[in-house]
């Protein structure tokens, strides 16, 4: 809700004054505790280092977004398509809502593991890790959108002579648009850290998340924080990019008349 | 092949010198609920193009008799017939504009008015042109390309009313559809509705808690009482139409309200 409220009172300036309060923060936390850069750098170091090391962290920044993208966009159509058929058939969600509760209880990191022994030190297991991390609350959120379904609104659609399909397509699938981007925003800030998790276990192609161990081992401080820099863009600009989706895809929530290609006109030709 | 039936009269609809020929029968029928009765020997002509009111006391089974008539709900016993056919436990035989409004948010004023062909076939230009005269006839028609969302409640029902005519039935139950108004916008609603109907000629039955409004709309009115549900009398409302908001305070209006209220309150 306040992120709604957020965006229509000007999304761009609230991002720019909260990222200004954290690096103030940042910097403040950094004189106060008057603990050396290699322990706490300040921001300026931070964005130094990222500048300075911008040839190599971009290449893999775009292999860790790579990993984020493809595993998001899975699960993403896994949890839709799982949540869908759930609810559609009665036996499929009982069966299947026990198996999805205890996978997720399992800790991703204990999945990490086996999933690299099955699967070796390719993009295999993190998109597999990413994907578990996105479908869950995907599936969560869909299946409430179908169970809000008014019962009466779907007696309604029967007597007007609606088939199965067309009832399904018009009264159920926009019912469940809304919290599909619920779980979609939610997934969007914890796929980085599955992708972050997959290069942490093993991997053969170097991304942030491998970046920031060797980092980490040698002491260079700075060149964690200006990965976390990265990671937090990355995670940051994915909930942004979902929610713009969602804006557009809804219009309904945020609009009291249709979008200009989607209304009708006089003019329009009867034929 | 169902056979053909003697063409019965329903009820002589006041001001017409012929009687119209029964568009509806509501056959003797009986509904239960495990072991609660809610409609027990319900049997009711309707008459072609005529208004209808069913007035009764909260869980008299109103809406109950209207799930059976439009085939949502199978009775326990008796049967449907329309224009001579039965079309018990037959869905989508007439038009039913339930108690809530029910709205699809995502879809505009028109998308929700032209649901029926969407549903059916898929709206065409022409359902959707159709669509725009109509609200644009009563009253609608700067709001087509709104959101329910951002429409009052008087204009939800308006909508909900013109989905309903819009599916194209003969005969529309309206069950308590100007239930959630106040007093003054249900006043204009109800003349809106009686010009609606008058347009369009439609059979209309029309459930209602207001006796008020049920005198006003119908051409005749059928009281109900509760446990069991049953038709306890039917009044005919001998009121020339048009009917000016003046006949609310005539002799005649009050008279038959009094009879009313004796059956609802005795
Ligand atoms: N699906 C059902 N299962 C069991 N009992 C029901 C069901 N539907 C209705 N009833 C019962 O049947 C009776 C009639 O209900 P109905 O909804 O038809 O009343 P109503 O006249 O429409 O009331 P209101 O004016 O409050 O809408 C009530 O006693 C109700 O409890
Ligand atoms: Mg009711």
């Amino acid at each position: 809700m306040n992120i709604r409220f957020g965006a229509a009172a000007g999304p761009f300036m609230i991002w720019v004054v909260a990222m200004v309060l954290i690096l103030v923060a940042w910097q403040v936390l950094v004189w106060v505790s008057g603990l050396p850069p290699y322990v706490i750098p300040p921001p300026a170091l931070a964005f130094q280092t990222l500048f300075d090391n911008w040839p190599r962290l971009s290449v893999l920044t775009g292999q860790t977004l790579y990993e984020t993208a493809i595993g998001y966009v899975l699960g993403a159509l896994i949890g839709f398509l799982l949540a869908l058929a759930m609810g559609q058939i009665r036996v499929v969600q009982r069966l299947v809502m026990p198996a999805l509760i205890i996978s997720q209880a399992v800790p991703i990191v204990a999945i990490a593991a086996p999933l690299v022994i099955i699967f070796g030190f390719g993009i295999t297991p993190k998109l597999i890790i990413v994907a578990w991390i996105v479908f869950f609350p995907v599936v969560v959120n869909v299946l409430d959108g179908l169970a809000s379904v008014d019962r009466d609104m779907l007696n309604l659609a029967r007597l007007m002579g609606g088939g199965g399909l067309r009832t399904f397509a018009i009264v159920k699938l926009p019912a469940c648009i809304g919290p599909l981007f619920s779980g979609l925003k939610i997934g969007a800030t914890y796929a980085v850290t599955g992708a972050v998790i997959g290069e942490w276990t093993a991997s053969s192609k170097q991304g942030l998340g491998t970046y920031l161990l060797t980092a980490n081992a040698q002491m260079n401080t700075a060149g964690v924080y200006a990965a976390m820099l990265l990671l937090t863009v990355i995670g940051v600009g994915s909930f942004l990019l979902v929610f713009g989706l969602e804006v557009l895809m809804t219009p309904w929530r945020s609009r009291s008349t249709a979008p200009a290609w989607a209304q009708w006109k006089p003019s329009q030709p009867t034929s | 092949m169902p056979e053909t039936q003697e063409p019965r009269t329903a009820a002589e609809p006041p001001g017409s010198g012929t009687p119209a020929p029964t568009k509806l029968s509501i056959e003797k029928l009986n509904v239960s609920f495990g072991s609660v009765t809610a409609l027990s020997d319900v049997s009711l002509d309707i008459a072609d193009g005529e208004f209808v009111c069913i007035l009764g006391a909260s869980g008299c089974g109103k809406s109950t008799l209207f799930n059976v008539v439009s085939g949502l709900l199978k009775a326990t016993s008796g049967k449907i017939v329309l224009d001579g056919q039965d079309v018990s436990s037959r869905p989508g035989q007439v038009g039913y504009m339930l108690q809530k409004d029910l709205m699809l948010p995502w879809r505009t004023v028109l998308g929700n008015i032209t649901l029926a062909a969407s549903l059916t076939r898929g709206a065409t230009a022409q359902d959707r042109a159709e669509a725009a005269e109509l609200a644009s006839r009563y009253g609608l028609g700067d709001f087509l390309n709104h959101y329910p969302h951002a429409l009052s409640g008087g204009m939800r029902q308006r909508v909900a009313m013109m989905r309903t005519i819009a599916a194209g039935r003969q005969v529309m139950l309206l069950d308590e559809p100007f239930g959630a108004l106040d007093a003054q916008t249900r006043l204009g609603m109800q003349q809106w509705l009686l010009q609606l109907w008058r347009d369009l000629k439609r059979t209309i039955l029309f459930v209602t808690h207001d006796v008020d409004e049920a005198i006003y709309l119908a051409d005749r009115i059928v009281v109900m009482t509760p446990r069991p549900g049953r038709i306890a009398e039917i009044l005919t409302v001998d009121l020339p139409r048009p009917r000016p908001l003046e006949v609310l305070t005539t002799d005649t209006f009050v008279g038959l309200k009094r009879q009313i209220m004796q059956h609802l309150y005795h």
